[in-house]
């Protein structure tokens, strides 16, 4: 909301500085956003007639006037504009005027101040007192064609004011809740009530001249429950034609475009006080009948944007006798639209529902001044006082008289809202202890109604144009914030939590997820859940269910939400090898959206990660370790080791068709405990190929909704170290080519023989002296009594069993 | 026998000179100590030896072993020690390479960001709990009053999803979410994603976090004044102690009264500079006390119950600390940037 001071001016003053008006309102919650001074492109320009036009002797092309300037005097000036004539109002600048646009428009000086004052000038022999000026000249406009015409304005008077060009613009930010405060009169109230200080009383004009027999007209609302109020005028001897200066520029600064006089005056008036009017042409409406109704069978209606415009049985609208001329508070009907040939119009003043509104006009896309303030709620008792007001605007600009009286129909009435305000009420709410009397004054202030309900009770009844104010506690907030918030003092509460602060497992979970990522060298990164479909197809996460996809995304490649992290890591991935990067390695923890079934919410915290590149321990002369499957691998491995909780994961290959976007034969699923955890693997290299890498990118991915259950250790005593040595015997079994390493460990572990503490691997070879399709797989095993040393001969025979049954159950050969 | 003795000592010593080499002496130690050695020769023909004699042979041989052992031991310490010395002299390194490293990751700054939050709030008493990304119409509308088809739903415009869901467009619904399953005293903050359709840009992002943060308890209990107070502790130990901090009334559904939070511009400390418009303060976050037709639509007697909510942009504010202007940083993950982090987010002068 814009606002002009000038027009503030007629309803309120305040003996305060622009700034501290503007800071208070802002601290009261009416943010002024912008404060801007605007002042005219010129000094020591007034209006001017011109009484005489003669040719100049010397030249052709230019003329010699005589211009009357009122009490300034009379001056003699040559001028070349093609449009000069006698009897003309134009723009005169004296000698020592200053134009920042310079003449001809040649200057362009950065401020009034600095431009060069004007001199007499002998132009072709002929002396000129000045000149008459085009806009361009003025700064109103890139217009040089000819001088500037006035349509009015007293000779000799300051041109500045003449234009209304001296003014400061408050740009204001209006929340929605504050309707009222979109118009010149409302924000006046909140300055009146701000400041402490009494409203100008109010210009109504009351109607006069009236010819009852120029356009008979009725009102009927058959839709109360939309439109409770709908007050109208006819008006007959309307002549259209373009506004005075007045309202063009009020219109203007305050962020309209002007149209024509009738027109300018309702939204001039809407301005002004809240309330949208609007102008029918009375002689396209049938019957001389205004039916406030729901369009029912009515299916569509042309509006003034010469759009054709669905209804639908609820929307609310205007019709004649006959048919819809206007979609109620959203926009008139092209149908009866005001134009050039218009003589009698027809002025609605209503109050309709905001919800309304808002559904038709969201619906068809709509946005108008007029809806803009019907949906934050307008003064459910202006109705009448407007169209005194706009009457007598017409009459003044469009020449006319009513064609009869008001004709106001209040279908149902405004409900009465009282508010009881306990004596403790606002202690509690704001604990700050606030006289009575203060906040009886306060809220009268806004316009309220208060009156002692005995004990201390307070009951206010909320005036007709804040429908904010149902409760105690938005009564509270008035007065809070009319004081000033900064009157509340800033203590600390009695901590209220039951017991110690706690944090949600999953984030403690997170965190800690976060430091093992960093042991393992990633670094974290950051992205938005977004997705193209492209990507979740390329990219299906972990596990299976539907794809989330967004109903109205801010592109097709934005339509669905990710299933994976890994689109988001890619992105950075090549980014930053874009810039330079030779090595990327990072991680995420976020949430990926798989609708697994109605019941639960469709998402699930996810760890991945993305290696790339020389990952560790390179130096000057000696090769790093560069990433690759192993390495991520690696990384999966320590995290898992984290999580006190968890068992031993299996890595499994996957099946055909499965983890497409990683090497068929360098990727695995991770599976704990059973349940599918997750998946780590060597990009494609189909992929890595069109990415441009250079060698294998890792990835991996965790399901940390399925993880959080292992994040705490499960309970159980703490082991002391044993006390006695181990003894370790080695040995080296041949088995199939094909067969899994983890198998054979697997098949150890599982005989269960009570002196072997563990099996490890060191050692898979292959070729040589071994058969073709053969590998042998070397295994360190530890043998270890709680209680004793071992002696040879137990650990010899221990061995000896272990190798029986690990042949038996694989099948394997012992290697010589 | 004697005599023999003498000479093999004799020997050995003069092989076992100081200037010897290490072959030198153990050549001397093969020669007289070894397992066919001089010694172990004469010890094992002891035999031909009258008896009365052989206890002191025996003597003259282990006495002579001893010296001998010892004088090795004592000439082999002086050779390591020379060697070592001559291998320290030659195995110098430029200590000016780059050592093998361990690769060292970072933390984003956002999430640096929300745990410092966090750690502050937590430590004013607040409990931390984790809410839903995806809601429906209810938790992130209805329930914090907004009606429908008012405007103020207009505030956020939102990523709707079907069926009834949408992506949340503030944290609130954690209110909503935590006081439909437990009964106050309630202290928490819900760190999380919110979501607006607002594209990626220099100012906003269609995903960032929030932390929204609420105290509820019976009527009177919490007031504004507890509410300015919280706030402004947590705002002086997130930005230091010299911030200023104000209130100024505002408009949000969910809360009456409510009142956006200032802090004085970090830029300018205050003076009015371009980031703050000429103001000197930076709009920080919004609060009030919770609407009684939100602790209505959960279930709650708005006579019984009241409380304040406050709700906190964390890469809007992460900026500001940062001091630098470009949302899209966070995003991008560009190495350069985020490796600049070192455990916490402080402000570049």
């Amino acid at each position: 909301m814009k606002l002009p001071l000038s027009w503030l001016g007629e309803f309120v003053s305040v003996a305060a500085e622009v700034e501290e008006i503007c800071r208070r309102l802002t601290a009261a919650g009416v943010e002024v956003e912008n404060l801007e001074r605007l002042r005219p492109g010129f000094s020591n320009v007034v209006v001017a007639r011109v009484l005489k036009v003669d040719r100049h002797p010397n030249a052709d092309r230019l003329s010699l006037c005589e211009v009357d300037a009122g009490p300034v005097g009379r001056f003699s000036v040559v001028c070349g504009a093609p449009n000069v004539r006698a009897g003309m109002t134009a723009a005169y600048a004296r000698v020592g005027a200053r134009l920042r646009a310079g003449v001809h428009g040649a200057g362009g000086a950065a401020s009034v101040e600095q431009a060069p004052p004007l001199e007499a000038a002998v132009i072709r022999g002929i002396k000129s007192d000045g000149m008459l000026c085009s806009e361009r000249e003025l700064g109103l406009s890139e217009e040089h064609q000819g001088i500037l015409e006035l349509d009015s304005g007293a000779p000799g008077v300051d041109l500045a004011a003449a234009l209304y060009l001296d003014d400061t613009v408050l740009d204001i930010a209006i929340t929605p809740n504050r309707g009222d405060c979109l118009s010149v009169l409302g924000l006046a109230r909140e300055i009146a009530a701000l400041f402490g200080v009494r409203m100008k009383p109010a210009r109504i004009t009351p109607l006069t001249g009236q010819d009852h027999a120029a356009a008979p007209l009725a009102v009927e609302i058959q839709a109360p429950d939309l439109c409770p109020r709908y007050a109208a005028l006819a008006m007959s001897g309307i002549k259209i034609g373009p506004s005075p200066a007045w309202v063009t520029r009020r219109l203007e600064l305050s962020g309209m475009r002007a149209v024509s006089n009738v027109v300018d005056a309702t939204n001039y008036v809407m301005l002004e006080l809240g309330q949208p009017i609007h102008a029918f042409d009375y002689a396209k409406l049938a019957g001389g009948k205004i039916v406030v109704r729901r369009a029912g069978n009515d299916r569509e209606m042309t509006t003034l944007d010469g759009l054709r415009r669905d209804l639908l049985p609820d929307d609310l609208v205007i019709a004649d006798a006959e048919k819809p001329v206007a979609l109620a508070g959203v926009m008139g009907g092209g149908n009866s639209e005001v134009g050039g040939e218009t003589g009698t119009i027809l002025l609605e003043s209503a109050y309709f529902e905001a919800m309304s509104v808002a559904r038709t006009g969201r619906r068809l896309g709509l946005r108008s001044e007029a809806s803009y303030r019907f949906e934050r709620g307008i003064d459910r008792a202006g109705q009448v006082r407007a169209l005194h007001r706009v009457a007598a605007i017409i009459r003044r600009i469009a020449g006319g008289r009513p064609a009869g009286s008001i004709v106001d129909v209040e279908a149902r009435p405004a409900p009465a809202r009282e508010i009881a305000l306990e004596p403790d009420a606002i202690a509690k709410l704001l604990g700050i202890e606030i006289p009575p009397a203060e906040v009886s004054r306060r809220l009268k202030a806004l316009g309220a109604a208060v009156r002692s309900g005995g004990r201390g009770r307070l009951i206010v009844t909320a005036p007709s144009f804040r429908p904010d104010l149902n409760e105690p506690a938005d009564l509270a907030e008035e007065v809070a914030r009319l004081r000033g918030l900064e009157e509340i003092p800033a203590t600390a509460p009695a901590r209220v939590s039951a017991g110690p602060a706690v944090e949600d497992a999953s984030r403690i979970f997170a965190r800690a997820s976060r430091e093992v990522m960093l042991g393992c060298g990633l670094t974290e990164i950051k992205s938005i859940a977004f997705v193209a479909p492209a990507d979740n197809q390329a990219y299906p996460g972990i596990g299976a269910g539907e794809t989330v996809r967004v109903t109205n995304p801010l592109s097709a490649e934005l339509g669905e939400m990710r299933r994976s992290l890994v689109p988001g890591l890619r992105a950075a991935l090549r980014f930053n090898l874009n810039r330079e990067a030779a090595a990327f390695h990072a991680f995420e923890i976020g949430r990926a959206f798989i609708m697994k079934d109605r019941e639960q919410a469709p998402e699930a915290e996810r760890l991945a990660g993305v290696s790339y590149g020389e990952y560790a321990l390179g130096a000057i002369g000696r090769a790093g370790v560069a990433a690759d499957f192993f390495t991520i691998k690696g990384i999966v491995e320590s995290y898992l080791q984290s999580l006190p909780g968890a068992p031993r994961p299996s890595f499994e290959p996957p099946g055909g068709g499965e983890l497409a976007f990683l090497h068929p034969g360098k990727s695995a699923h991770i599976r704990i405990g059973g349940q599918l955890a997750g998946y780590a693997g060597e990009l494609h290299p189909g992929e890595a190929m069109r990415l441009e890498l250079s060698g294998p990118c890792g990835i991996f991915e965790l399901d940390l909704t399925l993880l959080l259950a292992y994040g705490t250790p499960p309970p159980r005593p703490i082991e002391l170290p044993p006390r006695f040595p181990a003894v370790r015997r080695d040995l080296a079994l041949v088995v199939d080519r094909e067969m899994a390493a983890d198998k054979v460990l697997q098949a150890m572990a599982e005989t269960e023989l009570n002196l072997l503490e563990s099996v490890r691997l060191f050692d898979v070879y292959e070729g040589g002296s071994l058969p073709p399709g053969k590998k042998s797989v070397g295994i360190a095993c530890l043998y270890r009594a709680r209680d004793r040393t071992l002696t040879d001969g137990e650990v010899n025979r221990a061995h000896a069993e272990l190798v029986e049954r690990a042949r038996a159950r694989l099948g394997a050969e012992l290697r010589q | 026998m004697k005599d023999q003795l003498e000479e093999i000592r004799a020997r050995a010593l003069r092989g076992l000179a100081d200037d010897a080499t290490e072959a030198a002496t153990e050549d001397v130690r093969v020669r007289v100590l070894g397992r066919s050695g001089e010694l172990t020769e004469i010890m094992r023909r002891m035999r031909e030896v009258p008896a009365a004699e052989r206890p002191a042979i025996g003597q003259l041989v282990n006495q002579i072993k001893r010296e001998l052992e010892a004088r090795i031991e004592v000439l082999q310490h002086k050779l390591k020690q020379a060697a070592l010395e001559r291998s320290l002299a030659e195995a110098r390194l430029d200590v000016t390479l780059p050592g093998a490293r361990l690769p060292r990751g970072r933390l984003h700054p956002v999430t640096l960001t929300i745990e410092e939050m966090l750690r502050i709030f937590g430590a004013m008493g607040f409990e931390i709990v984790a809410t839903r990304d995806i809601e429906d119409d209810f938790h992130n509308f209805a329930a914090l009053n907004f009606p429908p088809d008012h405007p103020a739903r207009e505030m956020q415009d939102t990523f709707v999803l079907g069926g009834g869901l949408l992506l949340r467009t503030q944290p609130s619904t954690g209110q909503i979410r935590v006081m439909e399953q437990r009964k106050p005293p309630l202290a928490i903050v819900c760190p999380g994603n919110c979501y607006r359709r607002d594209e990626l840009s220099v100012r906003a992002a269609p995903m960032f976090s929030q932390i929204e943060g609420f105290m509820v308890d019976r009527a009177g209990k919490i007031t504004m004044a507890h509410l300015k107070g919280v706030l402004t502790e947590f705002l002086r130990a997130f930005f230091g102690p010299g911030t200023a901090v104000r209130f100024r009334a505002s408009f949000f559904p969910f809360t009456e009264p409510s009142a956006e939070v200032d802090i004085s511009c970090l830029l300018c400390a205050g003076k009015g500079c371009r980031v703050c418009k000429q103001s000197g303060w930076t709009e920080i976050l919004g609060s009030g006390m919770i609407h009684p037709n939100v602790f209505r639509a959960v279930g709650y007697d708005p006579a019984e119950y009241q409380g304040f909510a406050f709700g906190l942009g964390v890469e809007r504010t992460a900026l500001l600390k940062l001091g630098v202007e470009d949302m899209r940083l966070f995003f991008e993950n560009d190495l350069r940037f985020l490796g600049q982090f070192q455990g916490s987010v402080e402000r570049f002068s």
